[in-house]
């Protein structure tokens, strides 16, 4: 996702030992993390991490009490018009001059900023194409989020932040919210997102930062983090009628447990253990029902490390299916 | 705070801003007359009490004021209150509006620089001053036969121009005094209502306690009634300057503006 052109060019946002407290509370406590321009960069925690703090620091509505932050090469706190004349923001429940219609407001707001995208463009765009001549006031929690999305890449800017973009969404909006950021991406632009949903992480993201009382416990690609990737896979499968564990082939470096009738096999090589299995099935005509293969997810791996849950009870615990 | 300087604004005013500001005025104006809303609670209270009292009291004189008509008196005085709902009370409302929706957070979050936006509000809202003393000075003429005296025109404007910019920084500046926008109507009615029973805006308050008097005269309302009052009594010589009334207005100017520049320096995303 990467514009190599761009490659060892400065990053488009750096924040070194950021500190932010309100008396005794630590909202951020010394955080540290670079955005590489043209990545998208996605802040996960729980309520009261930092996020929003973080996320409105680099905007330049906060002040911090240490540390740097460059974003564009720009303290965000000079309050900078070049720097604001480049990036757009959607803020967390945020108003607009709710008696001018769509169009009224993507126009007024566009003639702020040095370049702007055509109004009808960013309609279409954000999928308001309905609503075009409808007041602010008269739209609905989604659309009003799309407008903010609207509003916020109407001076094409370099980096857009979006705090919670999709909260209020139904999934098929969320669906259009996701496509948009990913034609973001292909412009090179830099994307700064907070979430709370996982697979919005997942699916959006470049690189995935989590956030606990005010500190980076975790960096990385989503399908790294926490050591995600070398995490054991879960197979399972019901126990044929007539059969019984020891039944099944031995296989070294893998355990094996009943619970009920289904049959769960952790491995870390799911795909010589998953296909000893079947061919043990295959050669007996024996039909293994309900047969999935499973990695640790996202959400897995940020309860873990947010310690909203136990250590994983593996079986318990929401996974990602991928049935075979 | 930073060991790296950052690049400092150029604060010079470009041609490219002002024509922001003249834009942002556009917007302002259509969102003002939109608003049902606040276009009655601003405009049309004004005017329909001009002619609720007028008609109630047409052909009598007050002999307290030199033997005037009532709506001569009557006529100024609900100027004076439009002045006032047109700047203050639109002001104050719509700013605690702007303020509680985040509208001013995202403002901030814009290349436009902050004092070109509120540079607009305002203008937008001398505009909404402009249509009202139309309004209210049409109907005075026509309906209730006032006359607009030549002479005392420039003691007429002059006031309204301090009017104005008294009230509107104290509309602006009283949000910071607003702990959120239901509460904004409230003190607007609080700080404006029980002022104009004893300001001569209604009624002539020339048998009023002296103390009363004193507290009126130290609030900028009746300095504003008494202003206009002064430049359409036809027993005004001059130029219909009230020296007294003016300075006042020009100091509670200062105290407005003062108080709307420690409202504007709040950081939005401090606030909320």
């Amino acid at each position: 996702m990467f514009d190599t052109s761009l490659v060892g060019a400065q990053p488009a946002i750096e924040v070194r030992d950021l500190r932010r407290s309100y008396g005794e509370v630590h909202a951020v406590a010394g955080i540290s993390f670079e955005v590489a321009r043209g990545e998208v960069f996605c802040l996960l925690g729980p309520n009261g991490a930092g996020k929003t703090t973080t996320v409105e620091i680099l905007e330049g509505y906060r002040s911090r009490n240490g540390g740097e932050v460059r974003v564009l090469g720009i303290d965000p706190a000079s309050g900078s018009r070049e720097l604001r004349d480049r990036t757009g923001i959607v803020l967390q429940q945020c108003g607009v001059q709710s008696d001018l219609t769509v169009a009224e407001l993507i126009e007024m707001y566009g003639r702020y900023y040095t370049r702007r995208r055509a109004v009808d463009e960013l309609i279409e765009l954000v999928d308001l194409a309905g609503k075009r001549d409808v007041r602010a006031k008269k739209l609905s929690g989604g659309q009003r989020r799309r407008l903010d999305l609207a509003l916020a890449l109407v001076g094409d800017p370099d980096v857009v932040f979006l705090d919670e973009p999709t909260t209020g969404f139904d999934p098929a909006a969320r669906r259009g919210a996701w496509s948009t950021v990913r034609s973001l991406c292909e412009l090179g632009k830099t994307v700064f997102l907070t979430t709370h949903f996982m697979d919005e992480a997942q699916t959006l993201a470049d690189r995935v930062a989590i956030m606990r009382a005010g500190e980076i416990i975790a960096i990385g690609r989503p399908d790294e983090l926490g050591g995600r990737d070398l995490r054991p896979a879960e197979i399972r499968f019901l126990l044929p009628a007539g059969w019984s564990l020891g039944d099944l082939p031995e296989l070294p470096d893998v355990e094996r447990s009943l619970q009920g009738d289904r049959v769960l096999v952790v491995t870390r090589e799911p795909v010589r253990t998953a296909n000893a299995i079947t061919g043990w099935a295959l050669e007996r005509g024996v039909e293994l029902e309900r047969f999935s293969v499973t990695q640790p997810t996202l959400e897995d791996i940020y309860l873990e490390l947010t310690g909203a849950a136990e250590p994983p009870d593996r079986v318990s615990s929401a996974t990602e299916e991928a049935i075979v | 705070m930073s060991a790296l300087t950052s690049r400092t604004e150029s604060r010079g005013v470009s041609r490219r801003d002002l024509s922001l500001v003249l834009w942002q005025v556009r917007y302002e104006q259509r969102a003002y007359w939109r608003n049902r809303g606040r276009g009655v609670f601003t405009f049309v209270f004004p005017v329909m009490f001009l002619v609720i009292f007028g008609s109630l009291n047409t052909n009598s004189h007050l002999r307290s004021l030199g033997g005037i008509s009532y709506d001569t008196f009557f006529v100024p005085g609900i100027l004076a209150y439009g002045v006032i709902a047109t700047t203050y009370v639109n002001m104050a409302i719509s700013t605690a509006i702007l303020r509680d929706e985040g509208v001013l957070k995202r403002m901030q979050g814009t290349p436009l620089p902050r004092w070109a936006y509120v540079t607009a509000r305002i203008a937008s809202t001398v505009l909404i001053v402009g249509a009202m003393t139309v309004v209210t000075l049409g109907i005075g003429v026509i309906a209730y036969g006032v006359h607009i005296r030549a002479a005392t025109l420039p003691g007429l404007i002059l006031t309204l121009i301090l009017g104005t910019a008294a009230f509107t920084t104290l509309g602006i500046g009283i949000t910071r005094f607003t702990p959120n926008a239901d509460a904004a109507p409230v003190i607007v009615n609080l700080t404006v209502l029980p002022l104009t029973f004893i300001s001569s805006i209604w009624f002539p308050t020339t048998t009023m306690p002296k103390a009363l008097i004193d507290v009126a005269k130290f609030f900028p309302i009746r300095p504003l009634a008494d202003g206009l009052e002064y430049a359409f009594n036809p027993h005004t010589a001059g130029a219909g300057f009230n020296g007294g009334d003016l300075r006042s207005l020009a100091i509670w100017t200062v105290v407005g503006v003062f108080l709307m520049l420690r409202f504007l320096r709040q950081p939005q995303g401090e606030v909320v």
